[in-house]
């Protein structure tokens, strides 16, 4: 079954690329591809990269029969549960190391508490691109800014290889080369403290990333990205995804600076009068 | 002085005249082009000096002026010896934080003593509820009861100040902002709090009910001057605390701003701030963006804020009502935005 996925997602990424080669993008006036607007993707890779069924909540407690919804999470009942997803790793599964993987497991285990998202932190790369929320690219000859409406991140893209990063960041240093019409974009310089996904994928500060984006038809472009980290992974691997541009008319990256929206959270417990 | 501004205008002239031989450069469609990163520190405030009258001074007061700032460097690193007083203000950055250039403000080549140009005062024409609404406000942020009564470069939701804006204002640091254009819009990065304006050309205003962190911005050009009018403030934007300047914005303000690339090195900021609730009159500004080296760094805030938790934990542990904030009421207040060496008085002799 596995090898037929395999042979399945192969044969639909080659399809891609294909459709990708016959498709003449809009040009920039330098004569690069154009890939301004607002993009987001249709699936569910921020819940999990890896396969997964649909199930009841991200945090579990042990019940009577089967585990059920951690108590800080089972007011919200349905509107917390997880959508089902094929996965986006190519292959199916994360090639960690033995030890690697007992943490992100861990990870899993103690989201509530773990995962970044939760605090609302920066998202790190490539998380931002496949989160529920839209990003917008601005691309001209002379600028390459991601913008992302989760957080309100930002990533400033290099147009030459800046050399290795003067410091760690949560978002990484980016910069652009071009192979044909995909743009090219690496990234390192990671600080380390982001996640891949809800379910505990996560990477070290060693990651390197290398994205290409490819226009495939008006609407859409496909997207990869390849992960090395020698210090969490056996060998690099790859996800890739469609991601789809929004057509609605007047259609714009909204402000979603949810900053203010955990200060219940981290710091509710240092009012002078905390709610019960 | 009237000697003095007439020998001024003879500086002035040639200057003006090489920024009319100046051409604006476009984008491929045809906007002027405004891109690249720019950075507008200074040592003048949003307020005039005090002790001084004039908006505009000779070359040579303002040197002796930044002197005299220079002079006070030491004093701000001049921390006292062995540990800290328990309970007291203990201060806070030294120079090693600063960027906020080491020369006064210079628009159009006159060095000026305020950002404010009217009224001639220099001064925010505050009326009596715009006043109160103020103060009020900042009283609120030095009880230390709740998170969302701190200044909001302290809860990192944007940055200190009006750093973002609009207006966008100079502050300690980090006054770096990126301008990418697109058909249609103009995106500034602000790099406190990698807050990003998204000005839509010609654009339609949001619903009333959205009221974004920096406003909702419509712009459009005048000319090769780009005009942005903002409006629909977020509610909790309109204290705009920080060291190097305090104000209030009323959440029906509307602030038009200019901007106009006079030369390679130079975008003229003007911005007008109306509301005639909070202020007397309509009140203006000018700034000048010179260029950035480089691109803008990430400014990650939130992420390690130590300083909120510091902030409120420290106030719950002198014990249910007390009474510190007075004792800084009354010693330093506001003590996030007080600074004796930076103090608009410090040029007062």
């Amino acid at each position: 079954m596995e090898r037929l996925l395999t042979v399945l997602l192969l044969l639909a990424s080659s399809s891609m690329l294909m459709a990708a080669d016959s498709y003449e993008p809009p040009r920039l006036a330098n004569g690069l591809p154009d890939f301004n607007g607002v993009w987001q993707v249709l699936n569910t890779a921020n819940y999990n990269l890896e396969a997964h069924g649909a199930q009841a909540a991200m945090a579990f407690r042990e019940g009577p029969v089967v585990p059920v919804p951690a108590k800080e999470v089972v007011a919200i009942g349905a509107v917390g549960s997880v959508p089902a997803g094929l996965g986006v790793v190519q292959g199916g599964a994360i090639p960690y190391k033995r030890r690697a993987l007992a943490q992100r497991d861990r990870n899993r285990s103690d989201w509530l508490a773990s995962d970044p998202e939760i605090k609302c932190y920066l998202p790190g790369v490539p998380r931002a691109n496949y989160m529920d929320f839209g990003f917008e690219i601005a691309h001209n000859s002379d600028a390459l800014l991601f913008s992302y409406e989760y957080a309100g991140a930002v990533r400033n893209i290099h147009l030459s290889d800046p050399g290795p990063a003067p410091l760690d960041s949560w978002m990484g240093q980016s910069w652009l080369g071009w192979d044909g019409d995909t743009m090219v974009i690496e990234t390192t310089g990671f600080n380390g403290q982001t996640w891949l996904d809800r379910s505990g994928n996560y990477h070290s500060d060693k990651l390197k990333v290398i994205e290409r984006f490819t226009l495939t038809s008006a609407h859409t472009m496909h997207y990869e990205a390849t992960l090395e980290d020698p210090t969490v992974y056996t060998r690099p691997w790859t996800i890739s995804m469609p991601i789809y541009k929004r057509v609605a008319p007047d259609d714009r990256l909204m402000q979603f600076n949810c900053v203010e929206f955990v200060e219940e959270l981290m710091y509710g417990h240092l009012r002078k009068n905390p709610l019960q | 002085m009237k000697t003095l501004s007439l020998i001024f205008l003879a500086f002035i002239l040639p200057l003006s005249a090489t920024a009319q031989d100046w051409e604006t450069p476009r984008m491929p469609w045809g906007d002027p082009d405004l891109q690249g990163s720019w950075n507008s520190s200074t040592l003048t405030g949003l307020e005039r000096f005090d002790g001084i009258e004039e908006l505009v001074v000779s070359e040579e007061e303002a040197r002796r002026l930044e002197l005299i700032d220079a002079g006070l460097q030491g004093e701000i690193d001049d921390f006292p010896a062995g540990d800290l007083p328990v309970g007291e203000v203990v201060g806070g950055y030294n120079s090693f934080w600063f960027e906020r250039g080491n020369s006064l403000l210079r628009v159009r080549g006159e060095p000026r003593t305020s950002i404010i140009i009217e009224p001639e005062n220099g001064r925010i024409p505050y009326t009596i509820t715009g006043w109160s609404k103020y103060w009020l406000t900042m009283l609120k942020t030095q009880k230390r009861n709740n998170p969302e009564e701190q200044l909001l470069g302290d809860r990192c939701v944007v940055g200190f100040g009006s750093t973002g804006g609009p207006p966008m204002l100079p502050v300690l640091y980090n006054n770096n902002y990126q301008f990418v254009q697109t058909p249609g819009q103009v995106k500034i990065l602000v790099e406190m709090n990698h807050a990003i304006r998204t000005i839509r050309l010609d654009g339609e205003r949001l619903p009333e009910q959205i009221r974004p962190w920096l406003g909702d911005s419509i712009g459009h050009w005048e000319g090769d001057t780009l005009v942005v009018e903002t409006t629909q403030f977020h509610p909790q934007q309109s204290l705009r605390g920080a060291i190097k300047h305090q104000l209030y914005v009323g959440l029906n303000s509307k602030v038009t701003e200019r901007f106009t690339r006079i030369g390679e090195q130079e975008i003229v900021y003007e911005f007008t701030v109306e509301d005639d609730n909070i202020y007397r009159r309509p009140w203006r500004g000018e700034l000048t963006f010179r260029p950035s080296d480089g691109q803008i760094y990430e400014y990650a805030c939130h992420e390690g804020n130590y300083g909120l938790s510091g902030m409120l934990a420290g106030e719950r542990e002198q014990g249910v009502g007390g009474l510190r904030w007075i004792y800084g009421l009354i010693t330093n207040m506001p003590e996030e935005v007080s600074h004796k060496q930076l103090s608009n008085s410090r040029f007062d002799n």
